[in-house]
């Protein structure tokens, strides 16, 4: 399919269902997102495969089409926070609307937060080395929908190759019809909190690489004190299908209210660990099942002997800021916000680690802990004491024999951070050591009785070296 | 008036002329001055107190805090009742504008300025803390730093214009008002530390340095005879 | 509509004075930070908690007033 230039983009195709190619996916199919072959899409293949964006009568009517359709989809960000897509669209555009608005002025602008942040993620580095127009026509709808005129599309600085690949599909774009927002490929220095929304903003302000207090959100004042529209960049790609085939379609996979599809990162003891898509509400098992891990039943995570099976002990839903569930009982929570809430994980960032049986869970929560507390921002008072303090306490329960009363201090600790940072890394780290409690709790009273298990012990020996 | 304006001679003969005005604003307007400064003082140790969270069983900080409030008020006005007493008083030649402009004041300029300028001071600090929760919590903190500079104005301005320093107990109040707020400056800077490393050693370099200024000034200065006529006074006042 | 203690956990620097002034509403964790009781101020606290607010010196504390009570 060829291309012809035109003002208002690289979209110039007549509208109507007989200029669509064969190629697109049917509707309720995955992929969805990852439709390419390991190659990235070039802006001839992605347009075969996806089609036109929609063409509006009026950036204007086409604004209000467009919140509405994502509205009605029931997009919800996929970068942790899983908050209402076309409600955040919606009020940086009322936010833009209003009259005398802040130093900045009231253009609004938007950012695209590739940064993943946490290490077990690797879905938003794959769409942007696969299909990098999704994310890029993501953020056009975006613009056109909030009336913004540039973005920053943010990528990790240690990870060059994606800046790179991104500033390819730029030129790409700017060869066949510019879009009409500026995108500017920002290398941003990593760290665990970087990819937080109000850290994010505050650094392209010229700030600290810190979060900020909410209110103002960056909705309302972001960025220089301009309305501002931070999503994740797999949140912009689906934004990208949604304007293409309706919200019907996007709501014919997944479990309502939580509608769609999502990517997971797979990582850990499974033989094929990589990134997923998959309908949000199926079962973790299935979900698990697709990266080769076939159910085993009757299994219970004790640590055993070496050379045993590396059969799943527990798995890590959401990343460090997320929860454990213990197998084979997650098998059948479903992967969604909600249920893994419900189970005392989290969706976050859609990371799936699995431990393997002859690992420590204790252990591993321990390392967790120690990192979160290195990347702790150091501003709030209950998470600049406090995190270090559970950090301290886990380990003394891994890799020590811990006393009747320092476990008692981890339960108090993890009642006393929730809701007193100014980001969800105290409450994470606090849910984190909940749920490692809850889950291994045999566990727990086998190092009470004995001191750090085999297991413990070994990876202690191993972090040391 | 009468008793004040007899004792006005001109300059050539001011050394030979002894004058002493027994109007109740004169008095009025020494003591009031020297409470005020009093008053100050307490202001700027209450305000060190509250910074470094000292506090007792029986005195919560928020008594620190309340007493700083009202203390400084409590100076304040006093502060204009010296003023006030002194315009009306009339034995020193000086304008209603001498208050609060630092410089251009006939009767001893330099030392009558520094009292214009620890008032102006004083006044941005009590305006700007009324105004506390309508600015930004850094202006307001850097405005509050001045404290220090309308108290230090305020002492060596009491020196330099005041008629009663040789007096061994007004003296004394001088001594001991400056002891206490440099000692609890040493306690402020040290409060905290090893934070802030490079501005706290400057600042307690400063501190030093302005004490051992100011002992010398005061030996040589205001403690020597003919300080009134040095100081830039028209007219001798005050006992001999 | 209904009133509620919210802090500024960056502002906070602990000093502790909203926990004297309301300690109804205000207790303080091992490290000094205060800790908020959950829900609505109740209207005989309001005067004590508008003080705490005035009295804090970092500006931390504040009281928002709450349209639709979800605070």
């Amino acid at each position: 399919m060829s291309l012809a230039a035109g003002p208002s983009g690289p979209y110039p195709g007549p509208r109507g269902p007989s200029a669509r190619p064969r190629t697109w996916p049917p509707p309720g199919r995955l992929p969805r997102l990852l439709s390419g072959t390991g190659v990235p899409l070039s802006l001839n293949e992605h347009l075969a495969r996806y089609g036109p964006l929609p063409r509006h009568r009026s950036p204007g009517a086409g604004a209000a089409e467009l919140i509405a359709e994502v509205s009605a989809a029931g997009l919800t960000g996929r970068g942790g926070a899983a908050f209402p897509a076309g409600t955040k669209l919606a009020t940086v555009a009322a936010a833009a609307a209003r009259p005398g608005r802040g130093r900045g002025g009231s253009a609004p602008v938007v950012v695209a937060n590739a940064m993943e942040g946490e290490p077990g993620s690797g879905k938003d580095a794959l769409l942007l080395a696969r299909s990098p127009h999704l994310v890029l026509d993501g953020i056009a709808l975006a613009a056109l929908a909030t009336g913004a005129g540039q973005a920053w599309l943010c990528v990790p600085a240690g990870q060059p190759a994606l800046a790179a690949a991104a500033r390819a599909a730029i030129a790409e774009r700017d060869r066949a019809g510019p879009d009409q927002v500026l995108v500017r490929v920002t290398p941003v220095p990593g760290g665990y909190l970087a990819s937080q929304e109000t850290a994010l903003v505050s650094w392209l302000s010229g700030g600290p690489q810190k979060p900020s207090f909410v209110p103002p959100r960056p909705a309302e004042a972001g960025v220089r004190g301009r309305p501002t529209l931070v999503q994740n960049a797999e949140t912009l790609a689906h934004l990208a299908l949604i304007a293409r085939y309706g919200a019907a379609w996007f709501r014919s996979v997944g479990v309502p209210p939580e509608a769609g599809s999502a990517l997971v990162t797979v990582s850990g003891a499974v033989p094929h660990p990589g990134v997923l898509e998959t309908p949000l509400g199926t079962p973790l098992g299935t979900v698990l099942a697709q990266a080769g891990l076939a159910p085993v039943a009757g299994a219970a995570g004790r640590p055993g002997p070496p050379g045993q099976a590396r059969h799943p002990g527990a798995v890590l839903a959401g990343g460090y800021l997320g929860g454990w569930l213990g197998w084979p009982d997650a098998a059948a929570v479903p992967v969604s916000a909600a249920g893994l809430r419900r189970a005392g994980a989290a969706l976050g960032p859609g990371t799936l680690a699995v431990l393997p049986a002859v690992a420590c869970g204790l252990a591993q929560t321990a390392r967790i802990l120690a990192y979160l507390s290195s990347h702790r921002a150091g501003q709030c008072g209950p998470c600049t004491h406090g995190l270090p303090a559970l950090a301290e306490a886990f380990g003394q329960i891994a890799f020590a024999r811990p006393h009747p009363r320092t476990i008692e201090t981890v339960g108090q600790l993890t009642r006393l951070l929730p809701g007193r940072g100014a980001c969800h890394l105290p409450d994470g780290g606090a849910g984190l050591a909940a749920s490692a409690l809850r889950v291994f709790a045999a566990d727990l009273r086998w190092h009470a009785g004995h001191g750090p298990c085999p297991a413990a012990a070994a990876s202690a020996q191993e972090a040391a070296r | 008036m009468t008793a004040a304006l007899t004792g006005f001679a001109a300059p050539a003969a001011a050394s030979a002329v002894v004058v002493t005005s027994k109007t109740w604003l004169w008095y009025a307007t020494r003591a009031t001055g020297l409470v005020a400064l009093v008053l100050l003082t307490a202001t700027t140790a209450l305000g060190v107190l509250s910074s470094v969270r000292w506090q007792r069983p029986g005195w919560p900080r928020f008594v620190t805090n309340g007493l700083h409030r009202n203390v400084s008020v409590l100076a304040c006005a006093l502060v204009l009742v010296h003023i006030v007493t002194t315009l009306a008083d009339g034995f020193v030649p000086i304008k209603l504008q001498d208050a609060v402009l630092p410089y251009g004041s006939v009767y001893r300029p330099l030392w009558l300025g520094l009292g214009a300028a620890s008032f102006d001071l004083m006044v941005a600090l009590i305006v700007t803390s009324m105004l506390r929760t309508r600015m930004s919590y850094r202006a307001w903190r850097a405005v509050h730093w001045a404290a220090y500079l309308s108290w230090a104005a305020a002492i060596v301005h009491g020196l330099g214009t005041g008629t009663d320093t040789q007096l061994g107990w007004v003296l004394w109040i001088y001594l001991g008002s400056v002891a206490f707020i440099i000692w609890l400056t040493g306690l402020r800077l040290a409060h905290g530390w090893p934070e802030h490393t490079a501005v706290r050693v400057a600042a307690g370099l400063v501190l030093a340095v302005a004490l051992v200024a100011w002992l010398i000034w005061l030996q040589k200065g205001p403690l020597v005879a003919g300080w009134a006529h040095r100081a830039g006074s028209t007219t001798t006042s005050g006992p001999r | 509509m209904s009133d509620r203690l919210r802090v500024n956990p960056i502002a906070c620097e602990a000093h502790g004075v909203c926990a004297e002034l309301l300690p109804e509403l205000i207790t303080l964790d091992p490290w000094g930070y205060p800790i908020l009781a959950p829900g609505p101020v109740p209207p005989p606290l309001l005067g004590h908690a508008r003080r705490a607010v005035a009295a804090c010196p970092t500006l931390a504390l504040l009281l928002n007033r709450d349209e639709n009570g979800t605070g």
